[in-house]
């Protein structure tokens, strides 16, 4: 069991010393049960953090504003940021330093372990409540517990946990200056990737028919792309405004500029668009999952994720993630790589 | 399309300009036949194709996308056409997953020497992609 209290001392301490500019962490939300990310630079605040089961949300994002800031405003950071990172999230930060895309000495990582449990999927939770709202969230060794107006109620954490945390492999945040809770890697709630492997069990023609469903369904609203610590490019490849236009930029220029991918929301667009994502996030998405919690019409896009992650693991032996020094999975090769396909 | 006319499916045929290119010319030097569906495009290496040309050629209408290369350890860059390697497998089994027929992709090593090799994979690839009809799924609705 994780002691909030712990989190909020090092916390307070850290600030205090001015060892941290900041601290990036959750705190009890407006909405209900949920927790929202909190950013803390005053000392007395450090009691605001909270560690509950829906603490979901992958707070190096905010790494990634804060270097896009202090890249805006021309300076250099002057200590470094603290996070609360669970073991995905760890991983996401490894993979930004892997990528260079800051120091690993401008963040000190305040790691909370996952135990036995993991976050809670509100989707799954809903038909549990008896339509009631629940107002406070808690872990108790494997279950949950949610306070709603019907008062306590105690579910099996398996039971209305995310997908990802029942498949995680390693809920502990290896890379971490400071670390709370025990490390449970290995215990195993459900086998990795076993909702892709249902998923991949389908014939072909099922499997069209599900995902040309769903890419019907975006509506390229683009919050998955907001939400993801990966997604940090300055230019995304979709957004064709993006590119300069002067006032010297003719009418033929603007005209004939590649658009590799229409903003249109139609179904090949949109194709177009998941699929290269899901490319540019091979080797590096650390299934935080937070694109398919942000994605207003529920697209599964951690099957494509999903999908990416496995081959690299199976085809490459790539683990995303693992550590800092490693390289990156399309920017390397192994001379055994599989190449059977090749005619 | 009437009906009497007979489907030729279109392939674009991402080509490295230092070894399926010359082969593709050396193919069309020696007379050798092969059918006229591939549309070629020249790139450096094959480690420059980015998955989404791929996507991209699909979007815009291809029945078929084809990328070919030096073989492993011929690579001019001598390294590009590993990391093509990966990258393409990857996205292969990405088309795949999504439910289109993966023989709509195909990857070749074909030297410069290999003419005939070149108007072998073109020849196999489309009678492999005209049973499979025209390529609707990824294909922009509008050009339909």
């Amino acid at each position: 069991m994780i002691n909030i209290q712990d989190i909020r001392d090092t916390a307070r301490d850290m600030l205090a010393k001015g060892e941290v500019r900041a601290v990036i962490g959750y705190r009890r939300g407006s909405r209900g049960m949920l927790a929202e990310p909190a950013f803390i630079t005053d000392p007395e605040q450090a009691n605001e953090l909270v560690w509950d089961p829906t603490c979901f949300h992958n707070l190096s994002l905010y790494l990634v504003h804060d270097r896009k800031f202090l890249a805006h405003i021309r300076k250099n950071p002057n200590a470094p940021v603290a996070i609360v990172a669970k073991g995905c999230d760890a991983r996401s930060i490894v993979v930004l330093l892997q990528e260079h895309y800051f120091k690993r000495e401008d963040v000190y990582i305040i790691g909370v372990s996952c135990e036995g449990t993991g976050v809670v999927d509100e989707r799954k939770l809903a038909p549990h409540l008896n339509g009631f709202q629940a107002s406070n969230a808690a872990f108790d060794g494997d279950d949950f517990v949610f306070t709603t107006a019907e008062g306590e109620k105690r579910l099996p954490a398996r039971e209305v946990m995310a997908d990802r945390c029942l498949e995680c492999r390693i809920p502990f945040p290896k890379e971490h200056n400071a670390v709370f809770g025990e490390d449970k890697t290995g215990r195993q709630l459900e086998a990795p990737f076993a909702a892709l492997t249902r998923f991949e069990a389908q014939e072909a023609g099922a499997r069209w028919d599900f995902w040309s469903h769903h890419f019907d369904r975006c509506i390229r609203c683009f919050a998955c792309r907001s939400v993801c610590p990966m997604c940090y490019c300055d230019e995304c490849v979709v957004d064709s405004i993006t590119f300069p236009v002067t006032h010297e930029t003719t009418a033929e220029e603007k005209a004939n500029r590649i658009r590799w991918i229409e903003r249109s929301a139609t179904r090949s667009e949109n194709i177009t668009y998941l699929m290269t994502r899901a490319m540019h996030l091979a080797g590096r998405c650390t299934d935080c999952s937070e694109c398919e919690r942000a994605c207003p019409v529920n697209i599964p896009l951690r099957l494509l994720n999903n999908k990416m992650e496995r081959e690299a693991r199976e085809q490459f032996g790539f683990e995303p993630g693992a550590s800092i020094g490693g390289q990156s999975l399309v920017a390397s090769f192994l001379d055994k790589d599989p190449g059977d396909f090749i005619r | 399309m009437s009906e009497q006319q007979v489907y030729e499916p279109r392939i674009v045929a991402f080509l490295c300009k230092w070894c399926s290119s010359a082969g593709s010319d050396l193919a069309g030097v020696s007379r050798i036949q092969y059918p006229p569906n591939a549309t070629p495009i020249t790139v450096p290496c094959t480690g420059a194709i980015s998955p989404m040309y791929i996507m991209s050629a699909f979007n815009k209408g291809a029945d078929g996308v084809l990328v070919s290369g030096c073989h492993i350890g011929d690579c001019h860059y001598i390294e590009g056409n590993f990391l093509a390697r990966r990258k393409m497998k990857l996205i292969m089994e990405l088309i795949e997953f999504i439910g289109v027929e993966p023989n709509r992709f195909r990857m070749s090593w074909v030297s410069a020497a290999e003419g005939a090799k070149f108007a072998q994979v073109i020849t196999d690839f489309v009678d492999d992609l005209k049973p499979l009809g025209p390529q609707d799924k990824l294909k922009k609705a509008e050009l339909t």
